[in-house]
């Protein structure tokens, strides 16, 4: 049960590819691939104090680009690809066929274990399908994603 | 036990003639209010000092109105109490909602119902059902010692579900109190930090982004302790991390900061825990992960390598000819030269991977580039053409807590120009060059409040020196990066002013350059000091010059060091020094250390010094 209510939430699974960013306009979706610093907490914060800017988060929504946290008990519709700094490690393990942003991925569409390692080697050979392009974003990341799974005969259950 | 129970209800009737609070007692056998207000849970709930640090003596930590529901309760358990029990007890209380822990401690207490207790907290039970509740981590991310803020470490929580060994644990939720801060350019910073002037709070994150944070883009190994929290401790720890939504407390660095509130968590999920009996000046992170495992809290421990150090492992793996070509491929990702095509697809693989990794490395701080994302997803593709392979896994280093105490005492004696000497030294805190290296990165200090007391032959006690602070950074440079070793170091020293020993105040510091080969450090650094004695005509005098040196890391946590510095001040004098140390463990906590320097200023004016010391660590 919870399981599926995360994977909901967390790919918006059920979103139609056209529909408006979940979590309102720039919220994490345009992030694009290589993000670099910009998507990252800043250096001198995060040391001497372990703090943080801004208020302090208590659900799970912190780490997206200028989301709507209202709400902050639930992912509030924000992706797990849309976090910051998430996409780089996901393109990189897909790359490899392999890791633990991969993992995380896989369990965030409800895959379940017994086809996870199919899962990974299916997004691996199809890296250039889903990765198009150096200015990619999460969004469309997203959509690539689902057409690949649409089409294997195992994994299309787990598509949109 | 039942004796007890039975000497419990007699005074209760006792007391309740004299309290008034007695006449609140829910049922006939429940302790009275008076009695439950020093229970370790209740006052674990409400933070209580009881002697653990400095400020707020008996009293609660937390400086927050909005956490007390009494108007006393900051500073009376008893009436803070009180309050809770009117304030719970009416089945459709909302303050039930807001106070999950509280009611639970009560219904414990007063045998209050907890059968549909929180029925009507729909954004309480939103939430817990949310929360994975498996299993609770303790991480400590490392320091990474060429950035002088991460110095002492830091700790978190980490809370898993029940399926972490598959689902890998980015999903899991990282428990992290820290400071908002708001004026992070400012120069008030560090002094802010200290001061406790930040509002400190409890916030929960997805893990994954605390693995970029530390891991990834501040190079910080991660070392994860899984705790064996039952699922009942599991309850009392999470019902009560939601009655601290929005909750502030002051952030101080040295005491009341991550590391000390993770503790006092720890008191709410299993009291008498003994893990705050003890005052302390300073909670420092290792000393926390000690207290756990002391305290039996940890099950094992689990390594999580830094980026860092998985491209030196990846890069180490590589020959002199592929490291060459790695550095080629990332600035030409479709370089297709002969010595590339040559070699076997897995050697192709892992040269291309070292690529891809070196250009993240280098642009991970950055803002986004064009070209190198360009460059990036063209590596990703031709990577991505390999099968699958098993990657070379980082060695894994000594853990923190294994490592010695970071307080320190030494005794030692020598001979001053052939003048005998005893000396005392104390060490406040952590770690420097020479220490036994298990457990610490190599290469790395952090000293501050070394002092040197010195009885010499002519029945004087002398302050031989007050080091406030003594940083050192070597980060060695290879084929891949080239970072910049540093120090700095500042306080009072006795020293040849004008070619007479006296005592001086100074600060210097420098950049430095530095390399590693089978355990030696070679390092050069600059250095600019300013210094003010009395003897001097001008209040400051600046200074400059240069240190050549190397550092042996030996097999048995033998450290050998040797090392040459000149330095020349504004007006004439010099000073030049040689000095060799060499630190031999003889137990976990204890070393003994020999010194031996020669200095010389002016010209022909010099004096020789040797000492051999013992250490004690301790914490």
């Amino acid at each position: 049960m919870k399981k599926i209510l995360l994977a909901g939430a967390l790919l918006g699974a059920s979103m139609s590819v056209s529909a408006a960013a979940p979590g309102g306009p720039g919220c994490g979706w345009g992030n694009m691939l290589f993000e670099g610093k910009s998507g990252l907490p800043s250096h001198l914060l995060a040391t001497l104090v372990n703090g943080t800017s801004g208020n302090a988060t208590f659900g799970m929504t912190s780490g997206t680009n200028g989301c709507d946290t209202s709400g902050t008990l639930t992912y509030n519709g924000s992706s797990l690809l849309s976090m910051n700094g998430v996409l780089e490690e996901v393109a990189h393990d897909v790359a490899v066929g392999e890791g633990e942003a991969l993992t995380a991925l896989s369990v965030s569409l409800g895959v379940e274990a017994e086809d996870r390692a199919h899962f990974n080697s299916v997004l691996h050979q199809n890296f250039e399908a889903i990765f198009t392009s150096e200015e990619i974003t999460a969004q469309e990341v997203q959509q690539n994603i689902n057409a690949v799974l649409s089409q294997d005969d195992v994994l299309a259950k787990y598509s949109a | 036990m039942a004796l007890r129970h039975s000497l419990l209800i007699s005074l209760l009737a006792w007391l309740a003639v004299v309290f008034p609070s007695f006449s609140q007692a829910q049922s006939p056998s429940a302790p009275p209010l008076v009695f439950l207000a020093k229970h370790e849970r209740w006052q674990a709930l409400l933070h209580w000092n009881q002697g653990s640090t400095l400020r707020n003596r008996n009293k609660s930590y937390v400086a927050d109105d909005d956490f007390f529901l009494s108007p006393h309760g900051k500073t009376n358990a008893l009436k803070e109490l009180e309050a809770t029990v009117a304030a719970l007890e009416p089945a459709e209380s909302p303050m039930r909602c807001r106070f999950p822990a509280r009611y639970r401690f009560l219904a414990e207490q007063l045998g209050w119902p907890m059968a549909e207790a929180f029925d009507h907290c729909e954004e309480y039970r939103a939430w817990r059902e949310q929360v994975p509740d498996n299993q609770a981590v303790l991480v400590f991310p490392a320091a990474y010692l060429n950035s002088p803020s991460s110095m002492f470490g830091h700790t978190l929580l980490r809370l898993d579900a029940a399926d972490v060994e598959q689902q890998g644990s980015w999903l899991s939720w990282a428990v992290n109190f820290g400071a908002v801060v708001d004026d992070e350019a400012s120069m008030l910073y560090i002094y802010r930090g200290l001061a406790g002037s930040y509002p400190g709070y409890f916030s929960t994150v997805p893990y994954h982004t605390k693995i970029q944070e530390y891991a990834h883009l501040e190079n910080r190994d991660m070392w994860e302790y899984p705790l064996n929290l039952d699922h009942e401790e599991m309850q009392w720890l999470i019902d009560h991390l939601w009655e601290l939504q929005d909750i502030r407390f002051d952030y101080y660095f040295l005491d009341e900061n991550c590391s000390f509130r993770l503790l006092e968590l720890m008191e709410v999920a299993r009291p008498n825990s003994g893990l705050l009996t003890q005052f302390r000046f300073t909670e420092i992170p290792v000393d926390t992960v000690r207290t756990l495992i002391e305290a039996d809290f940890v099950t094992t421990e689990h390594y999580r390598p830094s980026k860092a150090v998985e491209l030196k492992t990846l890069s180490d793996s590589l020959t002199v000819e592929q490291r060459r070509l790695a550095k080629r491929l990332a600035k030409t990702p479709k370089y297709e030269g002969e010595d590339f095509t040559q070699l076997t697809p897995s050697e192709q693989r892992r040269t291309l991977k070292a690529a891809y990794e070196l250009l993240r490395y280098s642009q991970r701080k950055k803002e986004r580039d064009a070209e190198a994302a360009r460059k990036s997803i063209q590596l990703l593709r031709r990577l991505s053409a390999y099968e699958k392979e098993v990657n070379i896994k980082p060695w894994r280093p000594e853990p923190p807590e294994s490592g010695h105490g970071t307080k320190m005492f030494a005794v030692s004696g020598g001979a001053h120009e052939g003048r005998g000497y005893g000396q005392l030294e104390y060490r406040w805190t952590y770690h420097d060059w020479f220490d036994p290296p298990r457990g610490f990165l190599q290469g790395a200090q952090i000293e501050a409040f070394r002092t040197k007391l010195r009885y010499n032959r002519e029945n004087q006690l002398k302050l031989e020196e007050l080091g406030i602070v003594d940083i050192r950074s070597l980060a060695t440079r290879d084929a891949f990066l080239k970072p910049i070793s540093w120090y700095v170091r500042g306080g009072l020293e006795r020293t040849a002013v004008e070619g007479d020993y006296a005592t001086a105040t100074y600060l210097e510091a420098g950049p430095g350059l530095s390399w590693e080969w089978r355990g030696l450090r070679p390092y050069t650094f600059a250095t600019a000091r300013v210094e003010h004695h009395s003897r001097h005509q001008q209040f400051i005098e600046p200074g400059a010059g240069v240190t050549l040196g190397a550092l042996w890391y030996a097999p048995k946590d033998w450290v050998l060091g040797a090392s040459v510095e000149s330095l020349y001040f504004a007006r004439e004098s010099l000073r030049h020094q040689a000095a060799f140390t060499l630190n031999v463990p003889i137990a976990t906590q204890q070393a003994l250390r020999f010194e031996a320097k020669h200095q010389t200023w002016r010209k022909g004016h010099g004096d020789t010094e040797v000492g051999m010391s013992w250490r004690y660590y301790f914490h």
